[in-house]
């Protein structure tokens, strides 16, 4: 036979490979945040649409031509990763954020956030944050300006508003149970009819998306209930202490940006550790952060600073090593 | 019966049903056998004929010079043409002895059976046994049994485990010897069984090949011995890799071999069904290991098989037995998908290791991407390993720190790589480090 000289594929084994390629996981976690987009679009107004082009079209042009100055192939592009990105920055902006500076932090976010380290998986740093950080920084007038959202879903009595209530410093919802009932309160920040960041308002939608990528073991629930349990533990603890001063924990769940984070900030593959238990410690840690910066520090929401500064710590956890099996205790 | 479950693991597609349920073929005799004086671990075996000699089925043409290393005997009547130098599977040079095939005399010949006096066998009649017929570790490992067999005098083996899991995708080589040979194998058990005493002897099979479970199950019920093994039939969860010593060590008896350890140091042995099945065969038929049934399969073959060929058949026979490789075919491999050897060409002929002749035509293999720190290969290292770091540091050349994160601890049952999202060729990456850390003896 004629082809017992013929040069077949040599590779070392395995010679299996499984479902998962980087694509999947980046596409699927854009799938997962069209409910986001879907709802933030009825709260904010069909503007919030064009905000997301505008971002997507700044992070994938940003990449296509770094790539090419770099002389390597605009085709990573396809990898899904820009685009998670270009979705992530936008849904942590204000609502009545500019076109102009949602193209200026896309460009930051793609340019300095991700290519600057050399691209996908070299990044340190969640590359959505690093624009938004960005921008905090250079505009916050801009960055700190809410809007509240449309009344999509009707939860209170005619004639009732929550103006004041609106904003994580803002008053308590022990002082907005004076003026409409308190589950009704918690029914409006879970499903995100409240003001907010353009995507991260809606606990719900955020855990339909959030919940499904766990189930297709792209996020972690270790890290979800790590870094949640933490909050929730921590300001529970000032709560019981002198809940006049300090928000419940629900509240501080479901307000602000602690459920997105939850689900697709600290979910980030390169940026947060790779183990399980380091995972929990970045969880713990960005918890601790959180709660740090909304009780004492000078910024009303904490959630950026802390996943940033883990992000930061995030190669000394790696640098752990598992208990490998069998290994003497 | 309860199992535990390990970490880590992966679930792939399987392919058992192209030849599961096919009954062992015996491949016919090809006119030349070609056969590896180092079908095993450790020395090659030493040639003893010489060209031009004749042979007779079960003669010994090669043998082991000392420990470690195994017999070689020739499957076959027939004329010695020559030793000739080619690679092995994987690339190492290895000495074969050519054999012409006498057709005729070899369809003659017949294994005379032998009496067998189970109940004085001593643990040294019984490595003598392992070792006259040249048996090795037949699941791929190919260590030879008669050391696997004689523990250290220090060491008492309360626990045998007979591999049965194939965990391994296609193959299913192992499950038609226990659904067609069930008792022969059990008889191969009984006399490990008389020479060592075990408390336990455990049959670990995968929920997978309930045929095999069932035929097992019989035979155990019917089973007369003066010795009793006491039986134990575990059946298994499917999951990659199942069949790992350390694994299935875990999973069947709840015992931990340390890291760097041997079986022995938590009392247990495990063997292959083929290797019992020699054990068998050399016992009761006076037969040395001189073939071994092969699963032929894969969508670039048309008609999968389990094919019982002689040692040193050439791959082409097979081949050629089953359909004729299609020419779809881009990958041949040598074993089974997770950790068989990619065959550069069909010039290789089958060992005593040889479990699987896979013929893949998968049009791509997809391109390496950076690697994006999910830990998949963290969660699914049956060892706990850090697979990522081991193959960043083989990159990088940092052998020494790729040793102190328990590099040696890995192996390379391929989990990592499979689960993958960015294909790292992982494995490969930790063998390069593995050798480096030999080779520069660090």
């Amino acid at each position: 036979m004629s082809s017992a000289n013929e040069g077949f594929v040599l590779q070392t084994a395995p010679h299996a490979h499984g479902p998962m390629s980087v694509p999947r996981i980046m596409h699927a976690v854009n799938l997962s945040l069209i409910p986001v987009v879907v709802m933030s679009a009825l709260f904010f107004g069909a503007r919030v649409l064009m905000l997301y082009a505008v971002g997507i079209a700044a992070c994938l042009g940003t990449e296509v031509i770094i790539k090419s100055i770099r002389g390597q192939s605009w085709r990573s592009i396809l990898d899904g990763s820009a685009l998670v990105t270009a979705l992530l920055f936008v849904m942590v902006l204000p609502p009545s954020i500019s076109p102009l500076l949602v193209a200026i932090g896309g460009v930051v976010s793609i340019a300095i956030g991700k290519e600057v380290f050399g691209g996908i998986g070299q990044n340190v740093f969640n590359p959505a944050l690093v624009g938004r950080a960005f921008l905090s920084a250079a505009y916050p007038v801009a960055m700190t300006s809410w809007t509240p959202a449309r009344e999509v879903f009707s939860f209170v009595p005619t004639g009732r508003t929550l103006a004041t209530v609106d904003s994580v410093t803002g008053a308590t919802p022990l002082a907005a149970s004076r003026f409409e009932g308190i589950a009704e309160y918690y029914l409006r920040l879970f499903v995100g009819q409240t003001a907010g960041s353009i995507g991260s308002t809606s606990a719900l939608v955020i855990m339909i998306g959030g919940i499904a990528l766990i189930a297709m073991k792209i996020v972690r629930w270790q890290m979800v209930v790590s870094f949640l349990g933490t909050i929730a533990a921590l300001t529970g603890i000032f709560w019981l202490i002198d809940p006049t001063t300090y928000a419940d924990p629900l509240y501080h769940l479901l307000s602000g940006g602690v459920m997105f984070a939850a689900f697709y900030m600290i979910s980030d593959m390169v940026t947060t550790p790779f183990t399980t238990k380091g995972t929990v410690i970045f969880g713990v840690g960005a918890g601790l952060l959180t709660v740090i910066i909304r009780l004492f520090g000078g910024f009303p929401e904490g959630v950026m600073f802390a996943i940033l500064l883990m992000n930061a710590v995030t190669p000394i956890i790696n640098r752990m090593n598992n208990r490998v099996y069998g290994a003497s205790a | 019966m309860a199992t535990t479950r390990i970490r880590g693991g992966v679930h792939p597609r399987y392919y058992k049903g192209l030849s599961a349920d096919l009954p062992i073929e015996r491949a016919g005799l090809p006119k030349r056998l070609e056969i590896p004086l180092s079908q095993h671990l450790g020395l090659p075996a030493n040639p003893v004929v010489s060209k031009g000699d004749l042979v007779q089925p079960g003669d010994l043409i090669a043998e082991a010079p000392k420990l470690i290393s195994a017999n070689v005997h020739s499957p076959v009547a027939g004329k010695v043409r020559g030793i000739v130098q080619k690679p092995l599977p994987g690339g190492r040079m290895c000495d074969y002895v050519e054999i012409q095939v006498d057709e005729e005399a070899t369809e003659a010949h017949e294994w005379q059976p032998q009496e067998v006096e189970i109940d004085t066998i001593t643990p040294e009649a019984l490595a003598k046994l392992f070792r006259d017929a040249g048996i090795v570790g037949m699941g791929g490992a190919t260590f030879p049994t008669d050391v696997k067999f004689s523990p250290p005098p220090n060491v008492t083996l309360d626990v045998f485990i007979l591999n049965a899991a194939e965990c391994e995708p296609y193959l299913t080589c192992d499950n038609r010897i226990m659904i067609e040979h069930t008792k022969e194998v059990l008889r191969g058990i009984e006399l490990a069984h008389a020479a060592l005493r075990f408390d336990r002897v455990i049959i670990g099979v995968e929920k997978n090949k309930p045929e095999a479970i069932k035929a097992l199950r019989k035979a155990i019920d019917e089973f007369v011995s003066p010795v009793a093994p006491p039986f134990e039939l575990h059946e298994l969860d499917v999951l990659y890799p199942q069949g790992a010593e350390k694994v299935l060590i875990q999973t069947t008896t709840g015992r931990t071999v340390p890291a760097g350890k041997l079986p022995f140091d938590v009392g247990a042995i495990a063997a292959n069904v083929q290797t019992m099945f020699a054990l068998y065969e050399a016992a009761y038929l006076g037969k040395p290991l001189v073939d071994r049934v092969v699963t032929v399969s894969g969508a670039g073959i048309p008609q999968p098989r389990n094919v019982r060929a002689a040692i040193g058949t050439p791959v082409t026979a097979l081949a050629e037995m089953c359909g004729g490789i299609q020419e779809t075919t881009t990958k041949v491999v040598a074993g089974g998908p997770m950790t068989g050897t990619a065959l550069p060409s069909l010039d290789y002929s089958v060992t005593k290791g040889f479990s699987g002749l896979l013929f893949f035509t998968n049009a791509e293999y997809p391109d390496e991407s950076p690697c994006i720190h999910c830990g998949s290969c963290v969660d699914v290292c049956p060892m706990r390993l850090m697979p990522l770091k081991l193959a960043a540091y083989a990159k990088a050349e940092k052998f020494e720190e790729a040793k102190a994160t328990n590099l040696m601890d890995c192996f390379e049952c391929g989990s990592c790589a499979w689960a993958c999202p960015s294909n790292i060729k992982i494995v490969s990456w930790i063998k390069y480090a593995k050798n480096s850390v030999r080779v520069k003896g660090i």
